[in-house]
């Protein structure tokens, strides 16, 4: 009798949690169907590794969809946003954005966040001959594929991410100039173009590689890695990060006493007060990196998007990784008020031959998506940041260099 | 040179930290041989609760020991009567099956309670270090390691010293014989599995200043784990202190001589080299069942 | 009243099968739909495979999603030097998966239990860490893009489609015939007691590899499909171990072992999980964790297994029994036949044997010999190494030092399946009969040799069931055929036992205390039947505590203590043997049998 029980129990559990499970699900199960609103679908990582800047550029998706809707909407319809969850897995971003073409039928796509996720995901999109404009995904491979319908919504590919610091750089006299670099960089699809790019162009200008190593993404010890970078005697360190590293990598430095005169680090040091948090602001004074985005510079509808942010999140600045989402949608609503309707390859190709401008300046594309700008490259000072090349878009005259030690 | 003892004495300091969260692994093998794989997942908790103390109270994470210890050893025991007490007598996978899927409930739940966001403890000291004729001794590091020792040490006055840690050992060896000896031997189970989730408790605050987390973070930690108990013989808590300092220098040389690369390679060499030529580690007993046929 | 159940069955599986291959060419099909049956097939497949090496065989790996790794990323780099559709390159990912599953099963299957279960998650991390640390060959982290497919976008998802619902076709089949063969036999005999199969001429190495061989090779010809389907590979996406719980828990919440389980599994999980997609953070996880954990703890069994109880319980109980027959003749075994063969020499020889286990010296230099055609008794004290001295001669155990010889042939270093095959069976102290299998499938169990084509020949033969019939009925075990094997009272499993080496034709039997646990009469038909065998030719060992059983049986006798003979002789010489009283007997022995013997 016992045994019996504890099946039926068993298949109760089952049955439980199977109805949980369903009854939780329930959205996405297709709008009111009218046809005054044009539906948007998107997959984002609001779960696993990626879901930081996944759960950001949903933000900045809510964000331009509710500025647009405040100002009469797309084409004279309200916008509905679709967002799905991909949990930062491949398997589900192919399958999420077949639901959104098929199932949903969703009038316009965006794309989701990190080329390991917009590969196959702008795969989908190409086979169905839908435009897939993507927040993020600046990896070479990106773009080696022939489509037609990708376009990138950032100033430049993960290899030109570093050009205006290795310009910087090499424009400084010389005995300011560093003599020797070392490159650490995770093994990320992003990080490590925009490091190797730098490298490269650091090397032809005649400054030695005295380090450069590439760890697995599940590094949590930087130790070592620091102390080996010490005793190299690096004067300019790049560090391709992603986020968790670069703040680690710091606490290292920090750790074994080295301060570099010159650190460069990707996408880590734009987090801003999460950044500054968790490796403490003053040490934050002359690190530089390079962003897509800033909140004060003068582009458009860039004050208004910071605020409407603000308002709705607390009194929070937002990451850049909201505000590529929300130059993302620019750009597609852009196209769609240009060509007046939501036919794809007309789409396609006002885009392939136009400029847009969008809150991270203009951006234009050439027959691959590759976008032709130049990213903007940032430096902490006092405890904020600021825009410091190119000059035309800068928020401050002054650099900051040699970095100052660490505080403590 | 300097270079090389600057390395050793991080692979060491770190080392001694892995020993304690190693430590509770292999008190619950060696008493009931069930693997914990949700043992890394009970880190990661153990570290947020750490986090939530900091921020809250402003808590010292070396004093939130005093805290998450208990903290964990109750939910050790709330587990093991709740799961793992119905699934001793199953086949040794299902039980593995069950602390698998354990670990990723846990991964969830830290998930939606406190997001997927990195997470870390900063007290003054997390990033200053002791200067020591040229080398530099991390402060987190080296009072986490302290800390370490000092559970490990009472762990093992415990189990030598006290009737409760001397019936453990009893019914680690021999179930059968403790219990004709008057052990209660499901009591026994049910507090092993506690003080092995307990020491999650100190591992994860220690944890907490140490790194970054964040709930998936736990895999990480698991393997590492694993391949300590497995080098040091399951079931043998000197050898897992022996073989997380050899981990931890193993690491730390791989870094810094062959490539930062393979160092995370490192833990799954181990596991598959050791269990293949020498399955009982480096102090484990050789178990009558494990002889090739 | 009712179609009977089987074909009740049959029926339902047909419609569905249709069903699945008309669907795509259904006009309310769209891509989504599709693609969410592609991923189910997928997992299907996957399951399948698993269910092979830890359902059938019982040794559960976490690392069965690597092979969808090794697949893939075998077409994505052929595709990326040669220009043929990847289509076409996917089986040489299943050849792939199958090569790495030969190498690495040869090397691993040495392994048990838990160990088992680590080495093989640490092996799906390292093919990851191999994959994303040999950027020359795999792209490292970049992973590798394959070409999208140049076929118009109405029937883009078809041939996808079709591969993998003939992939997991393949897989039902696969899975289905290894059921039925002697392979799937002997696999769940490995998974019920290895020791035992092995005893009983399971040539357990060779299943073991095969079977994990069998578990990769189709998983790694789905991979290359699916790698095409994706157009992109990475090392993260493609060794992800929360693929491998998924084949899990699709597996176990099916029925692990049975031949649909896996796919029914698949139909619940793979839907499930699309459903709760879209929900918040972390509830996923939370969701399939606890998921996982209920079908441990409350239905481990799987639902296959437990509807098929369920249904056959208000069906009433199946089979009828088989009458009773009176056993009439002894079965005729064939006497061993030694080339060497001469009256009186020893059959099995021990020289100078030495095992110990740790500080404990169990034998410490025992020699004695058993002469051929005799019924040999083996008595000691507790701890005398008795059982230790029978693990040694079986094959269970290696010697630390001396031999053992069988016929004259040196047998101390050959695996137990070749000891059995040259005529030598074994019972065990606490019955060891495969518990879940009947007892007409254990007594057909055993095989007297090993070869490629036996594998897949049917799991009971004529000429083999007329055998088992006519042991059983020696035995006395008829009636209880069909009955399953853990049933059965200690003295009917000893009977069964008994039975299924008689299957060998052994010139040697070693029994290990016969008499143990068992009631007068039954120690009386055992007797019985020992003695009938041993006018046949057979040599018996006998291990025993019944002394009036052992002291009327035997002849010679030898004594065991300390790991060591300290005396052999006929019965009533033992009896009177002061060494053996004292070691032993104790000094009041004699005198009772004195008062005994008329």
């Amino acid at each position: 009798m016992g045994r019996r029980g504890s099946k039926l129990l068993g298949i109760l559990a089952v049955v439980a949690l199977v109805t949980a499970a369903c009854s939780s699900s329930d959205d996405g199960g297709g709008g009111d169907g009218d046809g005054g609103t044009i539906k948007i679908g998107a997959s984002l990582p609001l779960t696993g590794d990626f879901s930081q800047p996944g759960g950001e550029a949903k933000r900045g998706y809510e964000i331009w969809q509710q500025l647009t809707n405040e100002n009469g909407g797309l084409l004279g319809k309200q916008v509905e946003l679709t967002i799905l969850d991909d949990a930062s897995d491949q398997n589900t971003v192919v399958s999420d954005y077949n639901r959104l073409i098929s199932q949903e039928k969703v009038d316009l796509l965006l794309g989701t966040f990190s080329s390991l996720l917009n590969l196959p995901a702008s795969a989908v999109a190409e086979k169905n001959d839908m435009v897939y404009v993507e927040p993020a995904g600046g990896a070479p491979d990106m773009f080696s594929r022939g489509f037609t319908y990708l376009f990138f919504a950032q100033q430049a590919t993960a290899t030109h991410q570093g050009d205006l610091f290795s310009q910087y750089i090499l424009s400084l006299p010389e005995g300011e100039r560093p003599t020797t670099a070392a490159y650490p960089t995770q093994d990320d699809p992003f990080a490590a173009p925009v490091i190797d790019g730098i490298r490269a162009q650091l090397e032809a200008g005649g400054i030695e590689t005295v380090y450069q190593t590439v760890y697995p993404p599940e590094t949590t010890n930087f130790d070592t890695i620091a102390s080996d970078i010490k005793a190299s005697g690096a004067e300019l360190v790049a560090h391709g990060a992603v986020f968790e590293d670069g703040i680690g990598m710091i606490r290292s430095f920090q750790k074994v006493g080295y301060s570099p005169a010159s650190f460069f680090e990707t996408s880590a040091p734009s987090n801003s007060s999460q950044f500054s948090d968790a490796i403490g602001l003053q040490n934050t004074e002359g690190i530089f990196y390079a962003v897509s985005w800033h909140p004060d510079t003068d582009t458009p509808l860039n004050a208004e998007f910071v605020a409407a942010y603000k308002a709705k999140f607390d009194g929070a600045v937002p990451a850049e990784d909201a505000a590529d989402g929300f130059a993302a949608a620019q750009v597609l609503q852009a196209a769609v008020e240009a060509t007046g309707g939501l036919d794809q390859a007309a789409i396609r190709d006002y885009l392939h031959a136009n400029s847009v401008d969008t809150i991270l300046g203009t951006l234009s594309w050439d027959e691959t998506g590759a976008p032709q700008q130049a990213f903007l490259l940032a430096q902490w000072q006092d405890g904020a940041s600021q825009i410091v090349l190119p000059e035309d878009l800068a928020t401050t005259d002054a650099i900051v260099a040699p970095k100052p030690d660490w505080a403590s | 040179m300097t270079h090389l003892a600057q390395t050793l004495i991080l692979g060491l300091l770190i080392g001694g930290v892995y020993a304690l969260m190693a430590s509770g692994l292999t008190l619950i093998f060696g008493v009931m041989k069930v693997i914990n794989v949700a043992q890394g997942a009970l880190l990661i908790l153990a570290a947020l609760f750490t986090f939530e103390l900091w921020t809250r109270t402003g808590m010292d994470p070396m004093v939130a020991i005093l805290v998450t210890t208990p903290l964990m050893f109750g939910l050790g025991w709330a587990i093991y009567r709740l799961f793992v007490a119905r699934v001793r007598n199953a086949p040794i996978s299902m039980t593995v099956l069950l602390t698998f899927a354990l670990a990723i409930t846990l991964e969830g739940v830290m998930g939606v309670v406190w997001k997927n966001v990195f997470r870390s403890v900063t007290p003054g000291y997390f990033t200053r270090s002791f200067h020591v004729g040229g080398l530099f001794i991390p402060q987190a590091q080296l009072y986490g390691c302290g800390v370490a020792l000092l559970m490990l040490g009472l762990l093992f006055v415990f189990l030598t010293k006290t009737w409760s840690g001397r019936a453990i050992r009893a019914a680690s060896e021999n179930a059968q014989g403790a219990q004709l000896v008057g052990v209660n031997v499901n009591g026994v189970a049910a507090m092993t599995f506690a003080i092995g989730v307990a020491t999650t408790g100190a591992g994860g605050s220690i944890l907490s200043v140490l790194y970054s987390f964040f709930p998936a973070s736990h895999y990480l930690w698991i393997s590492r784990l694993l391949g300590i108990i497995v080098l040091g013989g399951m079931g043998s808590l000197p050898g897992a202190f022996i073989a997380a300092l050899m981990l931890g220098v193993a690491e730390a040389l791989t870094q810094t001589y062959i490539s930062t690369r393979w160092a995370t390679v490192v833990p799954y060499v181990v596991i598959l080299v050791v269990l293949l030529i020498r399955p009982q580690g480096l102090m484990g007993s050789k178990l009558r069942e494990d002889v090739a046929a | 009243m009712t179609l009977p159940r089987r074909g009740l069955g049959r029926i339902a599986i047909g419609l569905v099968a249709t069903g699945l291959v008309l669907y795509p060419l259904i006009g309310s099909a769209n891509a989504y739909r599709e693609t969410v049956l592609i991923q189910i097939f997928l997992l299907a497949v996957m399951a399948g495979g698993w269910n092979i090496i830890s359902g059938y065989t019982g040794y559960v790996s976490l690392g069965q999603s690597a092979f969808l790794g090794i697949g893939a990323y075998t077409v994505g780099i052929l595709s990326m030097h040669v220009a043929v559709s990847p289509l076409l390159l996917a089986p040489l990912g299943g050849i792939a998966a199958a090569l790495i599953a030969i190498i690495l099963g040869a090397v691993i299957m040495r392994t048990r239990g838990h160990s088992f279960v680590i080495i093989t998650i640490a092996f799906l991390f390292l093919m990851q860490a191999l994959a994303l640390n040999l950027p020359g060959i795999t792209g490292g982290s970049n992973g590798i893009t394959l070409p999208l497919p140049d076929w118009s976008n109405d029937t883009q998802q078809l041939p996808f489609y079709y591969s993998l619902l003939g992939l997991m076709a393949l897989s039902v089949a696969l899975s289905w015939w290894i059921r039925r063969s002697k392979f799937g036999t002997g696999l769940i005999a490995i998974r019920e007691d290895e020791d035992k199969a092995a005893a009983i001429g399971v040539r357990t190495s060779v299943y073991k590899i095969l079977s994990f061989t069998a578990s990769a090779v189709l998983i790694g010809v789905a991979g290359g499909v699916y790698a095409y389907f994706l157009t992109f590979i990475d090392p993260r996406g493609m060794f992800d171990i929360l693929v491998s719980v998924q084949i899990v828990l699709a597996v176990l919440l099916g029925g692990r072992g049975t031949l649909w389980g896996p796919v029914v599994g698949a139909f619940i999980i793979l839907p499930l999980s699309e459903a709760t997609n879209a929900s918040s953070q972390g509830t996923h996880f939370v969701l399939f964790g606890g998921l996982l954990m209920a079908v441990v703890l409350f239905l481990p069994q799987g639902l296959v297994p437990t509807l098929n109880a369920f249904w056959a319980r208000r069906r009433g109980e199946p089979s009828p029994r088989r009458p009773a027959r009176v056993a009439a003749e002894p079965v005729p075994v064939a006497p061993y036949e030694d080339p060497h063969d001469r009256d009186g020499l020893p059959l099995l020889e021990l020289e100078a044997l030495v095992k110990r286990f740790g500080g404990v010296t169990a034998v410490d230099d025992c020699s004695f010999e058993v002469r051929r055609g005799s019924i040999t008794g083996l008595i000691g004290p507790n701890g005398s190494g008795k059982t230790t001295i029978f693990n040694l001669v079986s094959g269970m155990a290696r010697a630390d030092s001396g031999r053992v010889l069988l016929g004259g042939e040196r047998i101390d270093l050959m695996v137990p399946w070749e000891r059995a095959y040259l005529g030598m069976g074994r019972t065990f102290q606490i019955t060891r009969l495969f518990r879940q299998m009947t007892v007409f499938e254990n007594v057909v169990a055993p095989l007297p040799g090993f070869s490629w084509r036996q594998l897949g020949a049917d799991a009971v033969s004529g000429p083999e069931a007329v055998r088992a019939e006519e042991l059983l009925d020696f035995v006395g075990m008829a009636e209880f055929a069909s009955h399953q094997a853990g049933h059965l009272s200690f003295g009917q499993q000893k009977l069964v036992e008994l039975a299924q080496i008689l299957m060998l034709d052994p010139s040697l039997i070693l029994l290990d205390e016969p008499a143990g646990g068992i009631n007068p009469t039954a120690i009386d038909r055992m007797t019985d039947l020992i003695v009938k065998l041993n006018q046949r030719g057979v040599t018996f060992l006998i291990v025993e505590h019944n002394m009036p059983m052992v002291l009327g049986l035997c002849d010679p006798v030898m004594v065991l203590a300390d790991g060591r003979c300290i005396a052999q002789g006929h019965p009533h010489e033992i009896q009177a043997n002061p060494a053996v009283l004292d070691a032993y007997l104790g000094r009041g022995w004699g005198e009772a049998t004195e008062r005994l013997e008329v």
